[in-house]
């Protein structure tokens, strides 16, 4: 997961402050690596360049961080995209997968539209190694099993995580 | 409108076999809420969903096994849900098989004579009934158990013998209800491919109830039955 | 589809053999135990049929008819038994040792008088034709005791037409019309009886009364034979089910599979009428023996008309095939008839009413009194019976729903819980099969209530002296009951010394006792004292009295069998004011001969007595007296107990299929059971639990209310109170729950056999 989707996400949830930003990011996406303050006002500016975020007043007070940035109609729809996007079928996408579902859940949209797209892409790209096995070598079908495995194992925990959303939905929202 | 008049405006073929808004109830348990589904003749759909949610008693709605209680089933264009026991049993005979899970061989029979009992009871001779079940031994790898009894069977091989009589008729749906479940996976694979390539070759609809991906994964699309719900109006393409 | 269910039958493999053999098995005892039923039905007919002839002239009583006179024909004459030259007819019965003898004196008045059966033509005067048991008996016995009171010769012997059972003892005297024309009660005839209706219990049964005797005998056998087969068909229901469940599956049509349904449930039956009537013809020559009746059949009389046999051999396999299809129903709903099965509906309390209106019915005759006519009678109370055996049968789920409830609820051990609970969830089932033995066990209790009290209220207490005082009665009496002739107020003839000496001169008589009769008290009889305290058997008088009156103080008739006369013996009668020469010169009404147990001195005794009073009702002992009017009684209880007998034997069977197939078919669970540790012993008391508990409860209750029903019955008929029933009774019932419990306990060894873990496998 990029980090300039994980901010544009967190930004569509309120405005906030480059420091709030970077305590939610460590909080929910961080995985114990600390976000770096530079690295958050990096992203921020790049953002703000490509007409994603716009940085508000400059707000009185002390301290590096006075303004409060906001999402733009560009941004939401980077961020909508994103999401409505399955990610590529292929093993080890755990974290992405659970990002989404975290941040979907996070922003009230539907999550579990995400997990029934995201299965249907995980089955189609099953039901392609399916064929491959069936059509092509013994080789072919020894690597389409393991993919095949690691797959479903995937779809396994979506279908898991969809049964809990109920409860995932209350420990995030909380 | 009906769907499959909207199927035709839109230019694809007419379903072979389509449920709208079913629901059932066993006694004070709903079992199916509303399913909304639509088949094109050829076409092998996997019916996914959790244990209870219904997948199983929309299998047997959709084979006039059990009729709703609203809404309407419909095969070939035709009303399955307001046809009489005696017509439903006629057309699952003439143009439906079937592959359940276990339990579906008649044990006093052989191998052979199970395969050769739809023909059998459709009115067939003997003779030719059993000829044309014998023909399916050798494709289905079961050649030389003919003369077995169903106890005499290992689970892959009574399981061969289930889809060959599911398949003998040449029906136009095959319907398949955790076929694999009681196999492990190499044999459930074995019975999965036979029964792709064999539904393929005859151009049979396939409606296939698992919970297992790897078993869905040899259908051409799923539908997800969840809560007694499913909605899969837009038939699929039938993969070549 | 026939041939398809006949492969299934005949073909299905070893456990498919195993089914179809038990099946054909169970209804060949069935059909064999219907057969003997029926052929024992015939066989009582015969024999009473060929009573008809002994009650020619008895039939509605139409008295004698007058010499010259008009013949008034009795309704019940066969026409082409009709002849222009009547028969003088005289029928009467005497006694040797036990043995009732028939005597039928006749006179023809033409060569057109009309011949009984059994003979070719009649007895000319002096010439007799016997049976041939008492042409044995003739010979084999001293002429003193026995022939000497047959005038003239035998010419022949009594064909078996005329022979009610084989030692039946019966002869034909011949006479010639101005010789019989005087002796009382004789009449001319113009025909033979062959009519079996209206005659009285003496020679046979009204027909009528025995159809339906015998019909609600074979109703209670049917039942359980009908129970027993539908038990038999219904082996393995749930594998049947499954199969076809798996056939409507792939589209077989109900019709289809009610066809192979059918086919297989026919060929059982149909197997099972073919070795039952094996069974039978095998059985057969040794049922001749069994004693249905008292009388032993003649050969042929166990036979069976074309009817019978057209209504087995249908009429089996059909009731097989329906209560098979009655099991069936519930697939033919659905093709997934056992996975998805609707539990049904639970048996409820109203159950229990046709029980109770059976008792409701006979309650009301006790109260407003029996309905007219025997019929009548007869249907009201075996109506009444039936009602409460079918209540039975009906509340019998209920009762054991009720019991398996409460035993769940207070068990504190695995076993009776699971026993609880299975009773609880299939109830039917579970009565179904011990529903033989409860309605078996019902008509035991009915019949040993009503015959034990009947005897019991019969002298049966007539004491040591019951077979060796023999009394010889005239008409004289007021009170008297017995009348073997039917003519009561015959002038008393008079008695000689002669005779008298005569009596006492036989070896081992010990003394014999004239009772007079005065005009002054005709409710007395007296006795001189000196003669009494010879015939202790009478009584005796009171110490000091020269003459004493017998009855004098008593209200009944001290020789009428209705009497409590358990103290004959023992009875001190008072002392009457009348002088020892006064009483000889009064009528002689009874003279009474003890024999001290002596068969030849008494036989001897009453021949000379027959002798010297032909127009006299033979002279009996007074166990005789009581023989006479219990003699029906005794053989509706053999009857009974041969109905009761077969049926215990076939609710046993019943029984015993039905447990060994209610634990075959639960050999999965069971074994599933014993894969999680539940021990063999555990699974035993289950199943022992399911058949015990529920025979032990209602086999209390149909033994209630089978007194109940005895009780009602004799109060409202005869007025009597229930007697308790002997030990016998308690015994046969307890032997015949041991046996049952026996049964149970034999198939418990099975359970260990086929509930091994490999049962468990998927199949």
């Amino acid at each position: 997961m990029s980090v300039p989707i994980a901010l544009l996400g967190l930004l569509e949830r309120e405005p906030s402050h480059g420091y709030e930003l970077k305590r939610d990011y460590d909080a929910y996406f961080g995985r114990g690596k600390a976000l770096p303050f530079g690295q958050v006002y990096a992203t921020l500016g790049r953002l703000a360049r490509d007409g994603k975020v716009l940085p508000g007043e400059v707000e009185p007070g002390a301290g590096p961080d006075r303004k409060r940035y906001a999402i733009t109609p560009i941004g939401k729809s980077e961020v909508e995209t994103w999401l409505d996007t399955p990610i590529e079928p292929e093993p080890h996408l755990q974290t992405v997968l659970f990002e989404k579902v975290v941040l979907a859940l996070m922003l009230g949209r539907s999550a579990e539209h995400y997990l029934d797209i995201q299965r249907g892409t995980h089955l189609q790209r099953m039901r392609e190694l399916t064929e491959l096995k069936r059509s092509g070598t013994a080789i072919d079908a020894l690597l389409a099993d393991h993919g095949l495995f690691h797959l479903e194992a995937d779809l396994r925990w979506i279908d898991l995580t969809a049964a809990r959303l109920d409860s995932l939905t209350a420990m995030v929202r909380s | 409108m009906s769907a499959s008049q909207a199927a035709d405006d839109a230019g694809q073929p007419a379903p072979i076999l389509e449920a709208h808004d079913a629901q059932l109830s066993f006694g004070v348990t709903p079992a199916l809420r509303g399913a909304n589904l639509a088949l094109v003749r050829g076409e092998i759909l996997a019916v996914m969903g959790p244990s209870g949610s219904g997948k199983s008693t929309l299998l047997y709605c959709l084979a006039g096994i059990l009729t709703p209680d609203t809404g309407e089933i419909l095969f070939d264009g035709q009303r399955v849900d307001t046809m009489g026991e005696q017509e439903r049993s006629r057309l699952r005979r003439d143009h439906f098989g079937f592959v359940f899970q276990f339990g579906q061989l008649v044990p006093e029979l052989t191998a052979e004579e199970n395969v050769a009992l739809p023909l059998l009871l459709g009115g067939a001779s003997r003779s030719r009934a059993l000829d044309a079940a014998r023909a399916w031994f050798e494709p289905l790898s079961l050649d030389g158990l003919e003369r077995r009894r169903s106890g005499e069977l290992s689970g892959g091989q009574a399981q061969r013998v289930a889809l060959a009589r599911g398949l003998v008729s040449r029906p136009e749906v095959l319907f398949a209800d955790e076929p694999t479940g009681s196999l492990d996976s190499l044999t459930g694979e074995q019975v999965m491919e036979l029964l792709v390539s064999a539904t393929r070759r005859q151009g049979t609809t396939v409606v296939l109830v698992t919970h297992e991906a790897r078993v869905a994964a040899y259908a051409d699309r799923e539908v997800v039955v969840r809560d007694g719900k499913a909605n899969s109006l837009s038939a699929g393409r039938v993969r070549s | 589809m026939t041939r398809l269910g006949l492969r299934l039958t005949l073909k299905g493999g070893k456990e498919a053999a195993v089914r179809l053999t038990i099946i054909v098995g169970a209804v060949a005892v069935g059909v064999g135990m219907l057969l003997i039923v029926l052929a024992g039905m015939n066989g009582i007919n015969a024999q009473n049929a060929r009573s008809a002839w002994l009650n020619t002239g008895s039939v509605f009583g139409p008295g004698p008819v007058t010499p010259g006179g008009p013949a008034p024909g009795p309704p019940n004459t066969s026409p082409v038994a009709t002849a222009s030259d009547p028969l003088w007819w005289l029928s009467s019965t005497d006694q040797f040792e036990t043995k009732t003898i028939d005597v039928v004196d006749v006179a023809a008045t033409g060569p057109d008088s009309p011949v009984p059966p059994g003979i070719s033509h009649l007895p000319g005067p002096g010439q007799f034709y016997a049976s041939p048991a008492l042409t044995k008996l003739l010979r084999s016995t001293p002429a003193s005791e026995l022939a000497d009171r047959y005038p003239g010769t035998q010419i022949g012997t009594l064909g078996p037409a005329a022979l009610p059972a084989p030692n039946s003892l019966i002869i034909v005297i011949g006479y010639a019309p101005a010789q019989i024309s005087t002796m009382p009660g004789a009449a001319e005839q113009a025909s033979i009886n062959t009519s079996t209706t209206h005659i009285s219990g003496a020679n046979g049964w009204d027909s009528n009364k025995l159809q339906v005797i015998l019909a609600v005998g074979a109703l209670a056998l049917l039942f359980p034979v009908l129970i027993f087969i539908a038990t038999a068909t219904r082996l393995s229901a749930a594998r049947r089910e499954q199969r076809f469940a798996a056939l409507r599956l792939v589209g077989a049509t109900p019709r289809q599979v009610s066809i192979i349904s059918a086919v297989e449930s026919s060929v059982g039956g149909l197997g099972g009428v073919v070795f039952g009537f094996g069974l039978f013809l095998l059985l057969r020559p040794l049922l001749t023996n069994v004693d249905f009746t008292g009388e032993p059949f003649a050969r042929g009389d166990l036979s069976l008309n074309l009817t019978d046999v057209l209504l087995v051999i249908i009429g089996v396999p059909l009731a097989a095939a329906v209560a098979a299809r009655m099991a069936m129903r519930r697939v033919q709903i659905s093709p997934l008839g056992v996975t998805r099965r609707v539990a049904p509906p639970m048996p409820r309390a109203y159950r229990l009413l046709p029980m109770v209106a059976g008792i409701g019915e006979l309650g009301y005759f006790v109260d407003v009194g029996t309905p007219k006519g025997t019929g009548g009678q007869i249907l009201a109370y075996f109506s009444g019976c039936l009602l409460i055996m079918a209540g039975l049968v009906i509340a019998g789920p209920w009762l054991t729903l009720v019991g398996s409830r409460l035993m769940a609820s207070r068990a504190h051990r695995p076993a009776a819980l699971l026993a609880g609970r299975r009773l609880s969830d299939n109830p039917r089932a579970a009565f179904r099969s011990i529903s033989g033995l409860i309605i078996a066990l019902f008509a035991t209790s009915v019949s040993v209530g009503v015959i034990t009290t009947i005897l019991d209220r019969g002298p049966s207490g007539t004491g040591s002296f019951g077979t060796s005082t023999l009394l010889q009665q005239f008409g004289g009496f007021v009170g008297r009951s017995v009348s073997v002739r039917g003519q009561t107020g015959l002038a008393a003839p008079a008695v000689s010394d002669q005779l008298t000496a005569e009596l006492r001169s036989i070896r081992l008589v010990q003394g014999v006792t004239l009772l007079y009769t005065d005009a002054n008290s005709p409710d007395t009889l007296l006795v001189s004292c000196a003669e009494l305290s010879h015939t202790p058997g009478i009584g005796r008088c009171t110490p000091g009295a020269v003459v004493a009156a017998v009855g004098g103080n008593l209200d009944v008739n001290p020789f009428d069998v209705t009497g409590n006369r358990a103290t004959l013996a023992s009875t001190v009668w008072p002392a009457a004011q009348i002088s020892p020469a006064r009483l000889a010169g009064l009528t002689v009404d009874v003279i009474v001969v003890e024999t001290n147990r002596s068969t030849a001195a008494l036989e001897q005794a009453r021949t000379t007595l027959e002798l010297a009073f032909p127009d006299q009702n033979p002279p009996q002992t007074l166990s005789d007296i009581d023989a006479n009017s219990t003699r029906s009684i005794t053989e509706l209880r053999q009857m009974t107990d041969v109905v009761i007998a077969a049926s215990l034997v076939i609710a046993g069977c019943s029984l015993a299929v039905s447990v060994t197939g209610g634990v075959n078919e639960r050999k999965r669970p069971f074994s599933l059971l014993r894969l999680t540790g539940v021990p063999v012993g555990v699974l035993r008391r289950v199943v022992a639990l399911e058949a015990a508990v529920p025979l032990l409860i209602i086999s209390v209750l149909s033994a209630a209310m089978g007194f109940l029903a005895a009780g009602m019955f004799l109060d409202a008929q005869l007025g009597y109170t229930l007697r308790a029933p002997g030990p016998g009774y308690y015994a046969l019932v307890s032997a015949g729950l041991v046996a049952s419990l026996a049964i149970i306990a034999t198939t418990l060894p099975l359970i260990e056999r086929i509930t091994g873990p490999e049962v468990a496998r998927n199949e």
